[in-house]
């Protein structure tokens, strides 16, 4: 019997070991996402998020307060007003929580598969995306406003109001961009097919250009009136953070470590750097200061002209993009000890968050 | 080295994938024969020494021997030795090519797993391991009625059957009833014997946990897996298929 007890127990080890490497739903599914608000940040960071003040990094609150099996946060949460902070769940779950006490308001239980990215709020509206496919739109009580939208492919992408055309933009692993009537949720118009997947949402410009990454290697401009591809810019690998406009030059990067600036107009590229690991969020872009993160991570500061100021080593991954507020630049790292880390604009750590400070 | 292989298997893996018209669990099973049938020599050698080691078993030479010095464990040792080298028996002969298809059948599930990248982590994860195949995301993993990144219910009658759990419990059963019906060496029904019988019983319900728990995909390359096996047994000629029911003593 001794015998069957100690092949018991290998088998209970097995399974744990085996846990550890399967493709379950795991904490460690996706990066943390930050937004700021007045004086106060908000943090999706696996089963909660939490409320951290700005002025000395210590929680305000945190929702739920006691982590509930299945219920994860990793996108940005969008700030609606100072009654309602609107969070996107991997559990398929849209909530609305009250920012002064972290309780929840009211939820939403459409979507069929995970919320990845930033749900949009307007002054009627929340629109949000799933990987079901489809992009949602509920009014500020939660109440479905119409059908879904559905794309062929799984959306990650957060969805963007264009003030020009009046419109919601969505872009879809189907390789397309879509522009969806706000009100009715039918589609208006749709890209041809843009050659790769695309994960993250795209940039607008004031004269109506979209610039939009791709796993295809490539940056497209795309004229919103036309629907014309502009040009494409072609990187050594896939595109998988969104491009940010800043002034005539676009940023982009790709996994091989590459960040550009583009010539917003032609297309050219105007420089590049290049420091260790992989990009895989957008820069932040300050007055004559741009900030991003690398997968082996490094806070690296830049100019407008692509010298590099500083290489930070902050440790972990830094997949998430860095996030300013009141003077601070914040860093949401995974695989790191501190949930958020706050530096000052001559990089030194201001102060740090983490569980262990609740 | 371990993660150069690992991104061969993902690279075959999505071949087969692309291949067979985006149908990822067409390709876990197409793959996981393939891998199987690699592997076949092996299996055949593992069987062979089996069979060797369960003819000595049976055999009145040897049990003569065991009887003459069944109080002198040592001798009977040193005479096992000599019998080994006489008759041309492998001690290790069954156990090498079983720990040779371990790296292998670590690396397929490795392969498996990591292929089904359905998150953000994942995805990036798998861009580590394929150089292009941009035009291959999203995987699709959707397979008859299941979600290959979930664990796999097929609803009847408002309830969550787990078929493929059920699959793998009997597969996982016949399959190590079919493996374990030789005894282990130096082992005349005592401890060996028991150790085996006693893995034949947990086994299939600890395969079967895995599948009822993980992603479905697994539970998928553990059938296709298990039915492989059977198979390539029966081709051997060890597959008695009578060994599979309970006996009564």
């Amino acid at each position: 019997m001794k015998k069957h007890y100690f092949l018991i127990f290998a088998l209970i080890l097995l399974t744990i070991t085996a846990s550890g490497c399967t493709g379950r739903r795991v904490t460690t599914a996706g990066w943390p996402g930050i937004t700021v608000d007045q004086d106060v940040a908000y943090l999706a960071s696996g089963p909660h998020i939490y409320a951290v003040n700005l002025d000395n990094g210590t929680l305000k609150w945190r929702f739920p307060a006691e982590a509930q099996r299945g219920m994860d946060f990793y996108a940005p949460p969008a700030v609606l007003d100072d009654q309602q902070l609107i969070a996107a769940g991997y559990d398929d779950t849209l909530y609305s929580i009250n920012p002064a006490n972290g309780k929840e308001n009211w939820s939403f239980t459409g979507p069929k598969d995970r919320l990845i990215s930033q749900p949009l709020v307007t002054e009627t509206a929340i629109y949000f995306t799933s990987a079901d496919h489809n992009l949602y739109a509920v009014d500020h009580q939660g109440n479905e406003l119409w059908a879904p939208f559905e794309t062929e492919e799984p959306i990650w992408a957060a969805p963007v109001w264009s003030e020009s055309c009046e419109c919601v933009f969505v872009t879809s692993m189907d390789h397309r961009v879509y522009a969806v009537d706000p009100d009715r949720g039918t589609e208006i118009w749709r890209t041809e097919d843009l050659g790769g997947p695309i994960v993250s949402k795209p940039a607008i410009s004031d004269d109506g250009i979209l610039y939009v990454s791709t796993f295809a290697n490539e940056v497209l401009a795309i004229n919103v009136d036309t629907r014309a591809v502009k040009w494409r810019f072609t990187t050594d690998d896939w595109s998988w953070a969104s491009p940010i406009i800043d002034g005539d030059q676009v940023y982009a990067s790709d996994l091989a470590g590459n960040f550009y600036a583009i010539d917003r107009q032609s297309g050219e590229q105007l420089w590049v750097v290049k420091p260790a690991g992989r990009i895989v969020s957008a820069p932040l872009v300050g007055e004559d200061m741009i900030y991003f993160g690398t997968d082996d991570g490094a806070l690296i500061t830049i100019t407008p002209d692509g010298t590099i100021q500083r290489n930070q080593q902050i440790s972990g991954k830094l997949y998430t993009s860095p996030v300013g507020g009141e003077d601070l630049i914040l860093i949401a790292p995974t695989e790191h000890d501190e949930l958020l880390l706050a530096y000052d604009q001559n990089g030194t750590k201001v102060w740090n968050f983490s569980p262990s400070d609740d | 080295m371990w993660d150069a292989f690992i991104t061969l298997m993902i690279n075959i893996l999505l071949y087969i994938y692309n291949l067979v018209g985006k149908d990822f669990g067409l390709a876990i099973i197409l793959f996981t024969i393939l891998v199987r049938v690699i592997m076949y020599p092996l299996t055949a050698k593992q069987v062979e020494s089996s069979k060797a080691m369960q003819d000595m078993q049976e055999s009145k030479e040897w049990k003569e021997i065991q009887k003459k010095f069944k109080d002198d464990k040592e001798k009977l040792a040193q005479k096992q030795m000599e019998y080994y080298k006489e008759k041309g028996i492998s001690p290790f002969g069954s156990c090498l090519p079983l720990l040779l298809q371990f790296p292998i059948i670590i690396g397929l599930y490795q392969a498996i797993i990591r292929a089904l990248a359905v998150t953000p982590i994942q995805l990036i994860n798998l861009s580590n391991h394929i150089s292009d195949g941009a035009n291959l995301i999203p995987i699709n993993s959707q397979f008859l009625w299941m979600e290959l990144s979930e664990p796999e219910r097929l609803q009847i009658f408002g309830y969550g059957v787990p078929i493929l759990a059920i699959l793998v419990v009997i597969t996982s059963y016949i399959q190590t009833k079919m493996v374990s019906t030789g005894t282990t060496p130096g082992d005349s029904g005592g401890q060996g014997a028991q150790m085996s019988q006693a893995m034949s019983l947990y086994m299939p319900f600890f395969m079967g946990y895995l599948a009822l728990t993980f992603a479905s995909g697994l539970a998928l390359y553990f059938i296709a897996s298990n039915l492989t096996t059977i198979a390539q047994y029966l081709l051997l000629g060890q597959g008695d298929l009578k060994n599979i029911l309970p006996s009564r003593s």
